[in-house]
């Protein structure tokens, strides 16, 4: 047999196969097998991911749990922490000293010293000037007013100004100092002054109102807000915006003092508003709080995110009063870690008891008007004014120290207070 | 990968599938593990249709090294012993009757055949002298390199 005899014999003995037809069977099982591989390598990766998850999940945890241990000291408190006597409307309320305690009270050193009176010299504004005022006071002669500045350095200085009285007599309140201490601004009839300590410039701006009785500036110190009773403005002192109008007309509310920036609190029994004042927008409510507040005294003066204001509540259950209403500063916080305060301005209690059965008449009592919230020393120490007193208030700890003894009837106090 | 088959890859495989399983038949003797086989060669070709450089050399490996695995030894021709060709193809080993049918019935040569199978080429040389002399017995012509079968 030859070697080319092979092959025949092979192809006959492979003769009988049928003829197979495997295009398409190999092509759909090669599609597939791709389509498995894809599941598989989805799959795998889900799970790979999923272990690397659960892996770090348990890892975080175990580390978690080892450092998660109990204290073994309870929270410390600032040093002289009061404890607050109690809750009004689900805010912590502390009592301030009676009336007539306030000379014993721990002093808060400021650049007022230790009382406030008209100077016996004072500089002239335009040969001194001041890098951050601290408290302007206003001297009288002959119902003509003049403004003195106290600055940051504990240096008088007067502007030679002549300022008329307003409605309410001085024309001086609150928030005449803008917020970076350089601008005082003084309500006038039909218009308002605005003073540059820090170049003697002297602006008057002209306002179609006779009344108007309360500044407020704006947080950039470039606008500030004048109202009266039956009118309110935005009156633009320093660069402004593109087309902005010099003087913009507010929507007017009852309250003279009420129009204020950035904050403004006010409102009725159980429905009091905290509002913040845009450019745009006028002011928008922030929040509401069921303060027990019948009327408002003063303005709304704010630091970093905390607004205080004074109001006087009608009747309290955890305040006991006789012969008064109690009076209440409200500090509100509009951050959600910093809790909003009360502090109560009651009443003196009698020293000895009643010769009578029924209430004792108390020794002291502190009438509407008398109390206002100044300023603040800082974002978290409050100044208001009881009568002839400026006093501060500690939110953090709840201490109320003297700040000084008033012998002028009006003061505006300003951001050099701290220092 | 395309939804449906490659032209191309239809043609190619059109062009080889009867021939290739009529061989697999002859190394397998089962028809039906030759249409398997060849299907699993032409399957893994498909996955990798236009990224393979000899097609041919990859659907041989694919078909026939698997005759030489110890694991799954082909059962040839058990139901169909009256051909004396498959009863002579029965008695070579698996590795004799692969090397027979692929250079007798395949025309490779004897490098070709090694490099289908992973074989030295001595070792082909030998497997084939092996089996032809087998396939001549078992035929009754005798050893071709008896002399006076020669003759």
């Amino acid at each position: 047999m030859r070697r080319e005899d092979v092959r025949p014999l092979l192809e006959q003995a492979a003769r009988p196969l049928p003829e197979p037809d495997l295009a398409d069977a190999a092509w759909s099982a090669g599609l597939a097998i791709r389509r498995r591989r894809r599941r598989s390598t989805t799959i795998a990766g889900v799970v790979v991911l999923l272990v690397i998850a659960i892996a770090a999940l348990v890892a975080g945890l175990s580390r978690n749990s080892a450092e998660v241990v109990p204290p073994d000291t309870v929270p410390s408190l600032p040093a002289g922490y009061i404890r607050p006597a109690g809750q009004i409307s689900g805010m912590d309320f502390w009592v301030a000293p009676p009336s007539g305690s306030e000379r014993f009270l721990d002093r808060l050193a400021t650049p007022l010293g230790d009382s406030l009176r008209l100077p016996e010299t004072a500089a002239d504004l335009q040969s001194e000037q001041l890098q951050e005022i601290a408290a302007v006071l206003l001297s009288e002669t002959n119902g003509i007013y003049r403004p003195l500045l106290l600055g940051a350095n504990a240096r008088w200085v007067h502007a030679t100004i002549e300022l008329d009285p307003i409605a309410t007599g001085p024309p001086l309140g609150s928030g005449a100092v803008s917020p970076d201490g350089r601008l005082v601004a003084f309500p006038q009839p039909r218009g308002v002054v605005v003073i540059d300590a820090t170049t003697a410039v002297t602006r008057r701006y002209s306002l179609p109102v006779e009344d108007l009785r309360s500044v407020s500036w704006l947080p950039d110190s470039a606008r500030v807000l004048v109202s009266g009773p039956t009118a309110a403005f935005r009156v633009l002192t320093g660069a402004g915006g593109f087309g902005e109008e010099s003087v913009t007309q507010l929507r007017w509310t009852a309250d003279p003092y009420a129009a204020t920036a950035p904050y403004r609190l006010d409102g009725g029994p159980g429905r009091v508003e905290l509002r913040r004042y845009s450019l745009n927008g006028g002011w928008t409510l922030e929040s509401t709080l069921g303060l027990p507040a019948s009327s408002w005294v003063g303005q709304t003066i704010a630091a970093g995110d905390t607004a205080a204001r004074l109001f006087v509540a009608d009747r309290l259950p955890q305040v006991q009063t006789t012969a008064s209403r109690p009076q209440l500063i409200a500090a509100v916080s509009t951050a959600q870690t910093t809790p909003s305060r009360l502090l109560v301005l009651g009443e003196t209690p009698a020293a000895t008891p009643p010769p009578t059965p029924g209430p004792a008449a108390p020794d002291a009592v502190r009438t509407p008007g008398c109390c206002f919230v100044l300023g603040w020393y800082d974002p978290h120490t409050s100044l208001f004014q009881v009568a002839g007193w400026v006093l501060a208030w500690d939110l953090e700890t709840g201490q109320v120290r003297r700040v000084t003894e008033l012998e002028v009837n009006t003061v505006a106090l300003g951001p050099g207070i701290a220092g | 990968m395309r939804e449906t088959v490659d032209p191309e890859f239809a043609a190619y495989v059109d062009a080889r599938e009867a021939r290739w399983l009529r061989s697999a038949y002859l190394v397998y003797g089962e028809p039906e593990r030759a249409e398997e086989q060849l299907l699993h060669a032409f399957t893994r070709l498909a996955l990798r249709w236009g990224r393979v450089d000899d097609p041919d050399a990859f659907v041989q490996r694919l078909l026939y090294q698997p005759a030489l695995s110890r694991w799954s030894r082909p059962k040839p021709f058990e139901d169909d012993d009256e051909q004396p060709v498959k009863a002579v193809l029965t008695g070579l080993s698996p590795v004799q009757r692969t090397v027979l049918v692929l250079l007798h019935f395949e025309e490779l040569t004897e490098f070709e055949v090694a490099e289908v199978l992973g074989l030295s080429h001595t070792a082909v040389h030998g497997h084939a002298q092996t089996a032809l002399s087998a396939f001549r017995s078992g035929l009754g012509h005798g050893d071709w390199r008896n002399a006076e079968d020669r003759r």
